[in-house]
């Protein structure tokens, strides 16, 4: 072995020579690489076998054979089989005379069973293991690993792990190559980036780095320059330095035989030097824009588009084919062609239920369809090549399907892709002067269900006959198919059954009459559905043809909402629950064993008339069973989660300032509530249902937390605690705080005593703040008034609440409003 | 020869177009206007906002009849778009002192 030392260190003494007088470039560097691989082989021949078959493998620039006179020996040392004694002590005999020869080795040893999945979390060697060459042993090894470093999917996290790393090496120089003393091999514009430039390449499109400003033979060029550097920083430094300072400046101007002067040697040095990072950093940028960007799981942005990785992997998996429209509308891009071309050729071979297996995938389906830029056209692409009536079958029913009338002007199909652009346009502000109707938009809890419906209110239109009871029988196929909940099946059919019903009193019927707003609003019951009707037709209009929405038509639907809002918000609270109500008697005839027909009559009978359509029977039920063996201090809460947001439904019997109370109680805990309704029957007990958002999330990190904000619920309600103490420290502390961004509004309080014939309405728009409702309905209450329906929302930033108060059992007059309202306003103004 | 230019509510000109059908009168145009009269529109709320809705959306009929036909026509509107209340519209007479078909350039007395 001592022949092979004194070989090396020939090697080491030729490429320091080479390197002193400026010629140590990529020819020296791979001679002395090639030493090394001789020493290598002979130490594995020297070694004690493995158990199996082993493979010294060269990783990083040694594998690119370009190792420095002082750079690490970057190995792997690869065993088919587990790693025994045998194993140690071959890689013994291996390693410890390298570092007997004055070599700092990097080394990897591992299994090939090892690369079954790949070290995600260690980018680095994933990188490493791009410029891998077999050195010493079985070649085949290699092969065996290789398959799965370059599959697409690996490539794929690789390439993000890449641009990851280069973005970090960067951000420590401060993302600029213009550097007076440079890293030769970190810095942006050095060696580093000659080699993540050609690695994008590799790992995407080879053609990359003779596209554009990227330039092959200047990015060579740059490479020997800097090789040379960084071989002469070696010397010069006598270790693993790469940092041209000022003092070797002068020394490698002169070495590399630049003219001139001292200061003019340098000048131009660094000016060769510059012009090369220049070439590379230009190179790198010119690859990375042009390479196909990884985006999600499997799928990268190239430039036509979003395209798979690995169609192998896609094609076993058509639940995942609709991540790349997410993708696409996620990057405000297209599908690629060929890529949509290829699910045409395979769509048909799936049955609907395959795109949406899980409940995670119906799930990323309804995300999918929520309104937002890009909706529409990848919905367009989706229905041309197939995918969306594979999906939906009952949508191809309607596929270039034409019907003719007077008024629309295109296919069934491209006519109902036209209402989601235009809902698209709503919800991105494409149009102005739609504001209003963008605000009812943004108030949608689930406007993807909205998206549904249009998607579904012609599909009935594959027949002649009247469409809209065929629309709705297709529509209860897909809503079943895709699990949707009884909430939202029966929210999709309501708005397919009568997506006519609001153009048809828009446009052909007196609205001016009360009595045919009533009927709306009784149709729609509450707010969400109304404005999801409002802006169905809307949509639904304006895709007939570009003249059928004109702004008469536009104003006359505006006026029709607002006095359908009107009536369901403040004209509400004079219908009530009568003993021979159908609902009522719907829910005696349809209650649960432990629910009597006297207790649901003695809980509902009162309240107002909405409550039936705005709680679901089984929601009735629980009210019920809540509002049992009421006591006069007894406080009955249930709290639950329902999505991002939590829901507390209090039943109590009434008393001053219950209502503010509990408003108090949810902020003192940071609670921001977003919707709710607060209801009282005849016989005093309270129903309040509020939704919030735990901002501080205090329920879901503290496990006792439901139980410590019952109980101090509780405390509050009955009187124990003083809920402005609890909230003083808070509202000290955000109570007056202005959200930043956010250009404060001045709140409007308006009072009604003519809407309802019980009650004054007070009807509040303000910004949304901590303890914001608690704060008002305090002030309320001081004013001896009793607050009796709450109706609660959030519109974006704003606070729109409704309050139907008496005092005494009675309206209040005109001086005693102007008084509270004053009040109020200051309270809000701070 | 007359111009009828009457301003009724939007949900009566079905019922309008069908009296001046049953009359046989052949054509008539019909616009999207907005505007007031007497009636002078009124304060909307909307969540505790006032706003102005005093340009109320109408729609304006227009017929050329002969003079002969003018108290016929006139009563089939008025009949059909009468509701009553405050708002029902307003129905003018003018003369048309010439009148031509744009297909043929010939002059017509209707």
């Amino acid at each position: 072995m001592a022949t092979s030392t004194t070989a090396i260190e020939d090697a080491r003494q030729a490429l320091s020579v080479a390197a002193a007088r400026g010629d140590g470039g990529a020819a020296a560097l791979r001679r002395f690489s090639d030493a090394v691989d001789e020493l290598l082989q002979q130490l594995c021949d020297a070694a004690p076998s493995a158990s199996g078959a082993s493979l010294v493998v060269a990783l990083g620039g040694y594998g690119r054979r370009q190792l420095c006179l002082h750079s690490d020996l970057d190995v792997l040392l690869l065993f088919d089989g587990r790693i025994g004694e045998a194993e140690e002590q071959r890689v013994r005999a291996i390693l410890h005379p390298l570092w007997d020869a004055r070599f700092s080795v990097g080394h990897q040893i591992r299994q090939v069973g090892d690369f079954a999945e790949l070290e995600i979390d260690n980018p680095e060697f994933l990188l490493a293991l791009l410029d891998a060459r077999p050195v010493a042993g079985d070649a085949a090894l290699l092969e065996r690993i290789a398959g799965r470093v370059h599959s697409p999917a690996a490539r794929g996290r690789i390439f993000a792990a890449l641009l990851r790393l280069i973005d970090e090496r960067h951000a420590t120089f401060n993302d600029t190559f213009y550097q007076l003393e440079p890293d030769v091999k970190d810095a942006p514009g050095a060696l580093r980036d000659v080699w993540a430039a050609r690695a994008i390449a590799a790992l995407t499109d080879p053609a990359l780095i003779d596209r554009g400003a990227a330039d092959r033979a200047r990015l060579d060029a740059a490479e020997e320059f800097l090789l040379r550097l960084r071989s002469m920083l070696h010397v010069e430094h006598k270790r693993n330095n790469n940092v041209l300072d000022h003092e070797t400046q002068e020394r490698a101007a002169r070495l590399m035989g630049y003219g001139g002067g001292p200061r003019q040697q340098v000048e131009r040095l660094m000016g060769d030097y510059f012009r090369h990072a220049r070439a590379v950093s230009r190179s790198l940028q010119t690859v990375r824009h042009t390479a196909p960007l990884p985006v999600a799981a499997n799928l990268v942005q190239a430039r036509d588009g979003i395209q798979f990785v690995d169609a192998n992997d896609a094609q076993r998996h058509p639940e995942r084919w609709l991540s790349l429209f997410q993708a696409a509308i996620d990057t405000g891009s297209a599908v690629a062609d060929p890529t949509l071309a290829w699910i045409e050729e395979r769509v048909d071979a799936h049955a609907p239920e395959a795109f949406f297996p899980a409940a995670a995938d119906r799930d990323a389906l309804l995300a999918f369809l929520k309104p937002r830029a890009g909706l529409y056209a990848r919905l367009s692409e989706m229905h041309d090549c197939g995918l969306l009536g594979r999906m939906f079958p009952e949508f191809q029913a309607i596929f270039c399907r034409v019907v003719r009338d007077f008024y629309h002007k295109y296919t069934v199909d491209e006519h109902t892709l036209l209402t989601i652009r235009n809902l698209e346009r709503l919800a991105t502000r494409a149009v102005r002067g739609r504001e209003r109707f963008t605000a009812l938009l943004d108030d949608l809890p689930h406007p993807e269900l909205l998206v549904l419906s249009l998607l579904f209110h012609d599909v009935g239109k594959w027949r002649d006959e009247d469409h809209v009871d065929e629309s709705v029988r297709m529509a209860r196929e897909m809503t079943r198919r895709l699990k949707l909940g009884d909430d939202s099946a029966a929210l999709v059919e309501f708005l397919i059954r009568h997506h006519t019903r609001m153009s048809l009193i828009a446009f052909r019927r007196d609205t001016e009459d009360p009595e045919i707003v009533r009927q709306l609003a009784d149709l729609v019951g509450i707010e969400e559905r109304l404005k999801m009707l409002c802006l169905l037709t809307l949509v639904d209009v304006e895709a007939v043809s570009l003249e059928t929405l004109t702004p008469w038509r536009e104003e006359l639907l505006w006026r029709l909402y607002v006095d359908t809002y009107n009536r369901l918000t403040l004209g509400y609270a004079d219908e009530r629950i009568a003993h021979e109500e159908s609902g009522l008697r719907a829910l005696v005839a349809g209650r649960p064993a432990d629910v009597t027909a006297a207790e649901i009559t003695r809980f509902a009978e009162g309240l107002p008339r909405r409550y039936l359509q705005l709680f679901p029977a089984d929601e009735i039920y629980r009210h019920v069973r809540l509002s049992r063996d009421m006591r006069p201090d007894d406080v009955h809460a249930d709290l639950k989660r329902r999505g991002s947001l939590w829901e507390l439904t209090v039943a109590t019997l009434d008393k001053p300032a219950l209502f503010s109370n509990i408003c108090g109680a949810l902020s003192s805990f940071g609670m921001d509530i977003t919707r709710g309704q607060a209801l009282t029957n005849p016989n005093g007990l309270v129903l309040d249902v509020f939704q919030f958002a735990d901002q501080e999330r205090f329920l879901e990190l503290n496990p006792a937390g439901k139980d410590q904000f019952v109980h101090a619920l509780a405390t509050v309600i009955s009187g124990q605690v003083d809920v402005a103490e609890r909230l003083r420290t808070r509202e000290e502390s955000v109570l007056y705080r202005r959200r930043s961004g956010v250009t404060p509004t001045v709140p409007v309080i308006h009072a009604d005593n003519q809407s309802s014939r019980r009650y004054t309405i007070l009807d509040l728009v303000a910004d949304n703040a901590l303890g914001l409702l608690h704060r008002v309905s305090r002030a309320i209450s001081r004013h001896g008034c009793d607050v009796d329906l709450v109706l609660i929302s959030t519109e974006g930033q704003k606070a729109i609440d409704v309050f139907h108060i008496t005092r005494g059992g009675a309206k209040l007059p005109d001086d005693a409003i102007a008084v509270m309202t004053a009040e109020i306003h200051r309270t809000l103004e701070g | 020869m007359k111009l009828i230019k009457a301003i009724v509510r939007p949900n009566k000109v079905d019922d309008v177009r069908d009296a001046l059908g049953r009359i046989s009168l052949p054509g008539m145009t019909v616009t999207e206007v907005r505007g007031h009269g007497k009636q002078k529109g009124h304060t909307a709320i909307y969540r505790g906002k006032e706003y102005d809705v005093s340009l109320l959306p109408k729609m304006q009929i227009e017929v050329v009849v002969a003079d002969n036909l003018v108290d016929e026509v006139v009563t089939a509107i008025i009949t059909a778009a009468r509701t009553g209340e405050s708002g029902d519209g307003r129905i003018f007479v003018v003369p048309v002192e010439q009148s031509y078909r744009i297909r043929t350039g010939e002059r017509s007395d209707t």
